[in-house]
């Protein structure tokens, strides 16, 4: 490997990459000064689907907008220097040997795939995460290696135990070094964590027919960026193959398919500069804009992609209403339309979940939803205190917000099933629920009942009931409810998630009310 | 007195002799709770410990030994919900005084475990002392135990702490909805294992039961401040009282009779403390047991 200006920064933005996805996690403070949505922050992808379907406007993206500035200024650098997903390919393609390029992906299928994308965005289908190359890594990563990784580590770690017992203390501090810096808090396995996977697998299989070959062929993000660069006046000279030498072909790794070079698709990575044995090769600024052909390359394609991103845009909507009731939001977002525009499907904010609280929609939300956060109280409930989802998310879909506004967000609304509540199905007390309950005036409370106990006794149990008006949905009553089967109480999703007022006084005619 | 009358006698007197001198024992040794009052923690903690014998009664040189706080939710010091770090360190410094050879200090959160640590401020407390270990639970640690108690017959109970040297429990006084109150006889659940909320459906048995396993050698209740409502995780500043105050005892179920009257009430309000009181684990009886102010 030759490390050249551009293989140098692409190692460097790799690095980084992975420091912030390790960083994305909660390390013993409450806030994270910089997470991996930095890599979706500065995504015009990111920021023309969220413009077209939320048809708004939000600061976070500013560095999107000044991305597009220097891809209109420099051409489709980010690919040959940043894109971590491009530096992984790059670092594993000489090791693959290649076949002839799929004749399928020389015609204009990158465009069909952008424009169908951009398009459904303006109909509110914001999909474009789906293919995004930040968002396909991440989320290979955050679903199935980066726990893989943790599960083996953890059970490695218990091997120990079971083998030495306590000496295996004297370790301790060098594990607890990884585990701290480097691991993920909890084991979690998530729902389409194969399908992440096997997406980013496919696409560096897809490096047997060529190099670069998703970022050439069917990158909607290479695609965009690639569209803008060819407004950049800065143009490579030679613009062809030299009739004497030819090495261009040899060393370019996306763009010399034919005799010229195609300036969509050549990534700056200065290779033909670098290899030229005749030192002939420049990048040369000319202010006289040339586009070298039109547009697009066909013209009913903007029609075309309109009209596709129309038909995809209605039937995913289709949800099915019995599911909706489960469909739980991270805190803070108060419309599903509204989230459903501007999220990603990153997955970071479910990378980042205290309490795993957060897992990807697979067919709960419908197609439209796919990958989306769902909160799953039985697995992990949202923790009062934290809130570290909306800071992270790179949208704001998930809004970052201060602890005591997350506090008041409406998640859902939790709701007794008495067929399985211990002490109205089995007439004995339990109310854990009410224990864990995190509102500090208690939206769980509890009354003293005589009741008729199952074995014909009569005694006191403590029967349970909500507070509705309180009650955030945060869900921790589902999941420390201690029953085996469904739990005795579970939160549902309501449509109107006004935060709970700041101070309530719900009387309380019920509880003993404590001590003086 | 014939020999008949005699034989009768005797016979009587030898069986009723060892209860008789156990109970004339027990007069003369009443348990003993130690109150110390003031606004430095560490000093009352101090003072309480040094009137129920000091910490080189329980802790030998070498020695490991488990101080198990309350510190099981996400929630600053001041809200009453976990142990004051001051207290904890201070119990702590008293057993490295003593010649502990480690000191660890832990508990099986209800909110997540980092935050807990964090928020409780005991993690911070114990940062760079030499040989204390506040280390997060690791489930492999977990060890079913026979317990054959009336409504437990087995559970999980958290390794290092059976097989401490010395087990010292140093739990907060708080209001609990469902037992009333929390004090140092279901501080024990921080060491159980397993889906705990099970137990809430028999919850002064069970307690009973897994105290009756576990050796407390000192149980150390901080009355510092006390949550008084909203237990066991309050919330709300309103519900806290400060009572500056701090008891110690051997006798958990001692130190929880009198720490039962700080919230006005008796201990025989308390399940938890008269289902321990009956299992025989301690006494409860105020009139019983020797209260020194310390």
């Amino acid at each position: 490997m030759k490390f050249t200006p551009s293989r140098i920064c692409q190692l460097i933005f790799l690095a980084l990459f992975l420091v912030l996805f390790i960083q994305t996690e909660y390390r013993g403070r409450d806030e994270i000064n910089a997470a991996v949505n930095a890599f979706f922050r500065v995504n015009p992808l990111v920021l023309f689907s969220y413009l077209f379907a939320a048809k708004s406007w939000t600061w976070l993206l500013l560095p999107a907008v000044l991305m597009v500035a220097a891809t209109l200024l420099l051409g489709r650098f980010f690919c040959g220097w940043i894109c971590p997903l491009g530096t992984i390919l790059d670092l594993v393609t000489p090791r693959i040997g290649k076949s002839a390029p799929i004749k399928a992906f020389k015609g204009n299928i990158k465009y069909w795939l952008l424009l169908p994308l951009l398009s459904a965005s303006l109909f509110n289908l914001n999909l474009s995460g789906l293919l995004d190359p930040i968002a396909i890594l991440l989320r290979g990563l955050t679903f199935l290696f980066y726990p893989l990784m943790g599960l083996g580590a953890r059970e490695g770690w218990v091997g120990v135990y079971r083998l030495i017992g306590e000496r295996r203390d004297v370790v301790a501090p060098a594990y607890n070094l990884i585990r701290e810096n480097l691991l993920p808090f909890r084991d979690t396995i998530y729902p389409l964590a194969f399908l992440s996977a096997a997406v980013l697998l496919g696409i560096i299989a897809l490096e047997r027919f060529e190099t670069r070959n998703w970022c050439r062929n069917l990158c909607p993000l290479g695609t965009l960026l690639g569209w803008l660069g060819r407004f950049s006046p800065f143009n490579r000279v030679p613009k062809g193959l030299c009739g004497d030498c030819g090495q261009c072909r040899e060393l370019c790794p996306t763009s010399f398919d034919g005799d010229l070079l195609l300036k969509e698709e050549c990534v700056l990575c200065m290779e033909c500069q670098q290899g030229c044995p005749h030192g002939r090769i420049t990048f040369t600024p000319s202010l006289k804009l040339k586009l070298g052909g039109p547009l697009l390359p066909e013209r009913r394609l903007l029609l075309g992609g309109m009209a596709t991103g129309l038909l995809l845009a209605i039937p995913a909507r289709f949800r099915h209403p019995e599911q909706e009731s489960r469909l739980l939001r991270p805190p803070g977002v108060r419309s599903e339309d509204e989230f459903l525009k501007k999220c990603v499907r990153c997955g970071e904010c479910m990378k980042v979940c205290l309490k795993n609280a957060l897992y990807p929609a697979a067919y709960q939300a419908g197609i439209e939803g796919i990958y989306t956060p769902l909160v799953i109280p039985r697995l992990g409930y949202c923790e009062y205190d934290c809130t570290l989802c909306g800071q992270v998310c790179p949208t704001g879909a998930i809004p970052a917000l201060p602890v005591a506004a997350k506090r008041r967000e409406v998640i859902g609304k939790a709701v007794f099933d008495k067929n399985h509540c211990l002490p109205f199905a089995r007439k004995i007390d339990c109310i854990v629920c009410e224990e864990h309950c995190p509102i500090a005036e208690k939206a769980i409370r509890s009354r003293a009942v005589t009741v008729i106990g199952l074995d014909g006794v009569s005694r006191v149990v403590k029967e349970p009931y909500i507070v509705e008006e309180i009650c955030n949905g945060c869900g921790i009553c589902e999941n420390v409810c201690p029953l085996e089967t469904r739990s005795g109480i579970e939160v549902f999703a309501v449509k109107n998630r006004t935060p709970i007022p700041e101070q309530q006084v719900v009387s309380d005619v019920h509880s003993h009310g404590g001590y003086p | 007195m014939d020999r008949r009358t005699f034989l009768k006698a005797s016979g009587a007197a030898t069986l009723l002799a060892p209860s008789l001198i156990r109970e004339a024992l027990a007069a003369k040794e009443l348990p003993l709770v130690a109150v110390a009052e003031g606004s430095d923690y560490p000093a009352i903690t101090r003072r309480a410990i040094n009137a129920v014998g000091g910490m080189k009664r329980f802790v030998k040189p070498g020695d490991v030994v488990v101080v198990k706080p309350n510190m099981g939710w996400d929630r600053s010091t001041e809200l009453a919900a976990n142990t004051h770090p001051q207290v904890v360190r201070a119990v702590v410094e008293e057993c490295l005084a003593a010649g502990a050879r480690k000191v660890k200090v832990f508990d099986n959160t209800c909110n997540d475990a980092r935050r807990c640590y964090v928020n409780s401020g005991i993690e911070n407390a114990l940062k760079g002392m030499k040989n204390v270990e506040c280390k997060q639970l690791e489930p492999e640690r977990f060890r079913k135990i026979t317990l054959n108690g009336q409504f437990l017959k087995e559970w999980e109970l958290y390794d290092e702490a059976l097989s401490a040297n010395v087990y010292i429990n140093v739990p907060v006084a708080k209001h609990h909805e469902l037992s009333k109150l929390t004090l140092g006889l279901k501080n024990v659940m921080g060491i159980m294992g397993g889906k705990r909320g099970y137990v809430h459906r028999n919850l002064d048995t069970a307690l009973a039961d897994v105290n009756a396993h576990v050796k407390t050698h000192l149980t150390v209740i901080d009355a510092t401040r006390i949550l008084t409502k909203h237990g066991p995780q309050g919330g709300n500043i309103a519900d806290v009282k400060v009572l500056n105050k701090v008891i110690a005892s051997t006798d958990t179920v001692a130190a929880d009779a009198f720490a039962t009257t700080l919230f006005g009430l008796k201990p025989a309000d308390i399940p938890v403390t008269v289902a321990a009181y009956k299992r025989g684990l301690g006494e409860m009886n105020l009139d019983k047991i020797r209260v020194v102010k310390a």
